[in-house]
């Protein structure tokens, strides 16, 4: 066996990279080993079913990705800072934007929106669980082990380097020989499946699970948005699995789908990888919509106003999505037919979008507003994203586009709408949410100096862009010469780029100065919350409602605050709770082999993984696993201890 | 017994898909035009596959989930139908020339 | 687990029903699949560089069988499901047992089919119209087979515990993903097939 395709070459710094996994690695097993959390580790975290746990592992796998995507964006900051840099060659600058541009939408932003949905969907519409909660895990060992296989790529054979959309001819064997590209279509379709997975389950959860009276008009807007946002992972995730897997028969069967020869079309690849991948700007978008509704409500102590507006607006977001997608490619060569009927769908999409900012805007009007940091960052979202889509209908135009077409304004501008649109939201989620699932807040004078470094840094980091844009800077050039006078723009996005990495700093450094030190919090209900989800215990007990809730209105428990409208009606009875399994994980692990003895054409092993994932599922058909109930009487005890009373 | 394992609407319904079937065969053994043609072989398969989903599938036996079952259906027919012809749209009716 | 008496035994508890209508949410998700599928096809279907076309490759014998098998192991995939509502396992049994025998003669018309082309010299590497004709039949046919071996799981645990509403559940699922299969064939057969030899 050629054991030389497994080996990365080159610079100081891919070394320094694998040392570093490895003794991260080394580490990790060590600290497992020397305090015993072995069998703590496999009881509580591999093996749970439980909702609330998944989601923590969603946006710690998140956290961990947003940190890679980062050092990905800060060298390609200090790269292109000054002309003619020699911090990174050609390849390795192709593999950081690549792995930048994967990593922070496929494994951050959708796992950070993923696991806020995890963990506060079931509590906002009044549930016990999500509608499969073994499939739930399953989707997340699918999810992590497709993100992990993506990250070895960087040590083990070499990172896919033609560019996060991976246009063809440029990612075909020919034009790729290295085994990138092939971690590319096998890393997304696994955590694609898992993805799939989520969809179907919080589709299912959202429709048939709901509080008894909680009809659909009266959901959370929060809850709204994920429901619209699964309907769209439903129907978009399906055309990634056949453009990856046409890709992966290119790659490894030679098969001719976007070949330049032999009948082959390379543009069917850019039109399949949009179809999917507007929506999917979508998907991580609107579930930021409903975590600003809830935010913007709560804060200003009103009612979100225009509540049916939203809905509908996201209803025709999510249509409109699906009609959008040849403005990536304007200048690829279809008529003029074409180029307009997407141009006017896409402006199109600005009329709801515009709606739902002034519903914002009108429940600020007059709302008694406290500026809490998941306020604040709700409240610079507003007008940076409104850049962000204005220089979208910009782009919106196709022949002004020719002019915009893959230069930096397009970076400018998509960073504009979906840092705003959807890291914002997240940290502000991250912010609100935090208490209810730990049991303490963070500390808000720590979260606002981070607040205000990430924000501001943002607008150094990225209005330059749109400048250098204008005077012809084309994206993903890995360097320039002097002459150019691209030099002092990029220097200030570089010095905006520092003072990001500060934020964030600021803010995981909150995370542990809060977890230490911050008093803990037996309200359950800090922020005087609107919706359920405040309305159960924090920590959550695994059972989430001891009585199932009796809804009457929207914000229920707001509703219950002001009015005193019982919303726990019923008597403790004993509860039904899914047991643990360990077989969603172990499917994972095979997947990931499964994944990568394919990146390596290693056939033989790759049909035995092959033959194991059929296996597991046949023994997860097979289990006849029924669950188990907690007393009524351990029910009344939990919950007497959590909120703070003596047994 | 018999009468409840072969239900009259369900082998009724098999027998329609098998005639249908066969009709579709004229496009291949009759002389139609090119349109006619396409015609037929739109008609015979869509009547089939509602067929198969009213009748084998009862998609609309479940009181409780029937307007969903419905716009499921309706936004994936949307989505896979926007797929197909806005492809062909852009490569080929659309292509400039 | 509550059992609703007044409900067929595959939707009883409220688990059963959610299953049966996530599993339609996933035949929602398999209709943009399939039509991706038949967008590849349909912009591929005339290029075929140096290979053959359609016109010259396809035969109406093997996929009038493969037709006639599929729509009438739909048929009797229903019928098991009649039988299963009235309670008689073995018709049940018998039923679903021929459907599968005749997905495994479906799977086996199909591969022989494959290899006419590859001996014809019409392999996936040969062009781009061969390539997506292999692989939207290809994704098919690992469903029906992916079938077959679900079918045959199910069988055995309809055997061994019998009409349940866990069994029945499992064995109404695996009657719409069924079903669902013949509708992605009618359309091979019709705009693969028929249209490519019209």
């Amino acid at each position: 066996m050629d054991l030389d395709k497994f080996k990365v070459h080159g610079e100081p710094l891919i070394y320094g990279a694998m040392v570093s996994i490895a003794l991260a690695t080394i580490g990790i097993l060590v600290g497992l080993t020397y305090f015993k959390k072995w069998g703590y580790l496999w009881r509580e975290w591999l093996t749970t079913v439980d909702h609330k746990k998944i989601g923590v592992m969603y946006i710690l796998a998140a956290l961990l990705m947003l940190f890679r995507g980062g050092v990905d964006a800060m060298m390609m900051r200090l790269q292109t800072a000054a002309p003619e840099m020699k911090f990174l060659d050609a390849q390795h600058y192709n593999e950081v934007f690549t792995t930048h541009g994967l990593i922070m939408i496929l494994f951050m932003a959708m796992p950070f929106i993923i696991g806020l949905m995890n963990v506060i969907i079931p509590l906002q519409i009044g549930a016990r669980d999500v509608a499969f909660p073994r499939l739930n895990a399953v989707s997340f060992w699918l999810f992590f082990m497709g993100a992990m296989l993506l990250n070895i790529s960087f040590v083990i054979g070499g990172s896919p380097d033609a560019g996060w959309s991976a246009y063809f001819p440029l990612a075909s064997l020919e034009f790729s020989p290295t085994v990138g590209n092939n971690y590319y279509s096998l890393a997304l379709q696994i955590s694609g499946i898992g993805t799939l997975i989520t969809g179907v389950n919080f589709i299912v959860t959202i429709l048939k699970m709901r509080a008894p009276g909680m009809t659909l008009m009266k959901m959370p807007m929060f809850t709204w948005s994920v429901l619209i946002t699964n309907v769209i992972i439903v129907f978009a995730f399906p055309v990634l699995t056949v453009a990856l897997a046409l890709m992966m028969f290119d790659r490894l069967f030679g098969s001719q789908f976007f070949t330049m020869a032999n009948g082959g079309m390379d543009m069917l690849w850019a039109n399949l990888f949009w179809v999917w991948g507007h929506p999917e700007v979508y998907i991580v978008i609107l579930p930021a919509f409903g975590i600003y509704s809830e935010i913007i409500a709560t804060f200003s102590k009103k009612n979100l106003y225009g509540y049916t507006s939203m809905v509908f607006s996201m209803v025709i977001i999510s249509l409109l999505s699906f009609l959008v997608w040849a403005h990536h490619f304007y200048t690829m060569g279809q008529g003029v037919m074409v180029n307009s009927f997407f141009s006017i769908t896409t402006m199109a999409i600005a009329v709801p979008t515009g709606v739902k900012i002034f519903n914002w805007l009108f429940t600020l009007r007059k709302g008694r507003i406290t500026f809490t940091t998941p306020m604040l960052y709700t409240l610079a979202f507003i007008p940076i994203f409104t850049i962000g889509g204005v220089t979208g209908v910009m782009l919106a135009m196709a022949s002004a586009d020719y002019q915009y077409h893959n230069t930096m304004f397009l970076v400018a501008h998509f960073h504009y709408v979906l840092i705003p649109g959807a890291v914002f939201a997240v940290i502000a989620g991250f912010h609100y949410w935090f208490p209810k699932v730990f049991g303490f807040r963070l500390n808000e004078r720590l979260g606002k100096h981070a607040f205000w470094w990430i924000i501001i840094s943002f607008n150094v980091t990225f209005f330059p862009l749109f400048f250098l844009g204008l005077m012809g800077m084309t994206r993903r050039m890995y360097t320039y010469s002097e002459e150019s006078g691209f030099g002092p723009l990029n220097m200030l996005s570089f010095a905006g780029a520092v003072g990001l990495a500060i934020g964030f700093v600021i803010l995981v450094y909150n995370i542990y100065w809060s977890t230490r030190y911050m008093p803990r919090d037996t309200t359950s209900d800090p922020w005087d919350g609107r919706t359920l989800e405040w309305a159960t215990p924090s920590p959550i007990p695994a059972y989430n409602f001891a009585v199932v809730p009796n809804v009457k209105t929207r914000d229920a428990f707001w509703a219950a605050k002001q009015d005193n409208v019982p919303l726990f009606e019923d008597k403790i009875t004993k509860i039904h709770l899914p047991n643990n399994t360990g077989k969603p994980f172990i499917l994972g692990v095979i997947f990931f082999f499964l994944g990568f003895f394919l990146v390596f054409s290693m056939w033989i092993p790759a049909i035995v993984a092959g033959v194991g994932v059929i296996i597991m599922l046949a023994a997860m058909s097979f289990d006849r696993d029924h669950g188990f109930y907690v007393p009524a009487e351990e029910v009344i005890a939990t919950e007497k201890k959590l909120r703070g009373e003596t047994v | 017994m018999i009468k409840q394992l072969f239900p009259i609407r369900h082998v009724m319904g098999y027998l329609a898909s098998l005639v249908l079937s066969a009709a579709a065969l004229i496009v291949i053994y009759g002389d139609l035009s090119q349109t006619a043609n396409m015609t037929v072989l739109l008609i015979t398969a869509l009547i089939q596959a509602s067929l198969q989903l009213f009748v084998f599938m009862h998609i609309g036996e479940s009181a409780d989930t029937k307007k969903e079952l419905y716009l499921n259906i309706a936004y994936a027919l949307f989505v896979g139908l926007v797929t197909i012809f806005g492809t062909l749209f852009i490569f080929v009716w659309g292509w400039y020339s | 687990m509550k059992i609703d008496a007044s409900k067929p035994l595959e939707y009883s508890t409220e688990e059963n029903s959610n299953k049966i209508f996530g599993f339609w949410v996933f035949l929602g998700a398999e209709i943009p699949l399939f039509a991706t599928l038949f967008t590849v096809y349909f912009v591929m279907v005339n290029r075929f560089a140096n290979g053959p076309s359609g016109k010259e490759l396809f035969e109406i014998g093997p996929v009038l069988i493969e037709t006639f098998l599929l729509l009438t192991s739909s048929f009797t995939i229903g019928l098991a499901i009649h039988a299963m509502r009235h309670g008689y396992k073995k018709a049940m049994m018998f039923f679903m047992g021929i459907t599968l025998l005749m997905g495994l003669g479906f799977i086996g018309i199909e591969i022989n089919e494959f290899f006419t082309y590859v001996h014809e010299g019409a392999t996936l590497q040969t062009s781009g119209f061969l390539s997506s004709l292999f692989v939207l039949l290809g994704t098919h046919g690992a469903h029906v087979s992916f079938g077959f071996l679900w079918g045959a799981g199910i069988m055995i645990q309809l055997w061994r515990q019998g009409i349940t509403p866990a069994t029945a559940n499992k064995a109404f699922i695996f009657s719409l993903f069924w079903h669902f299969l013949d509708v992605v064939w009618i359309f091979i057969f019709s705009f693969v097939y028929l249209k490519g030899l019209m």
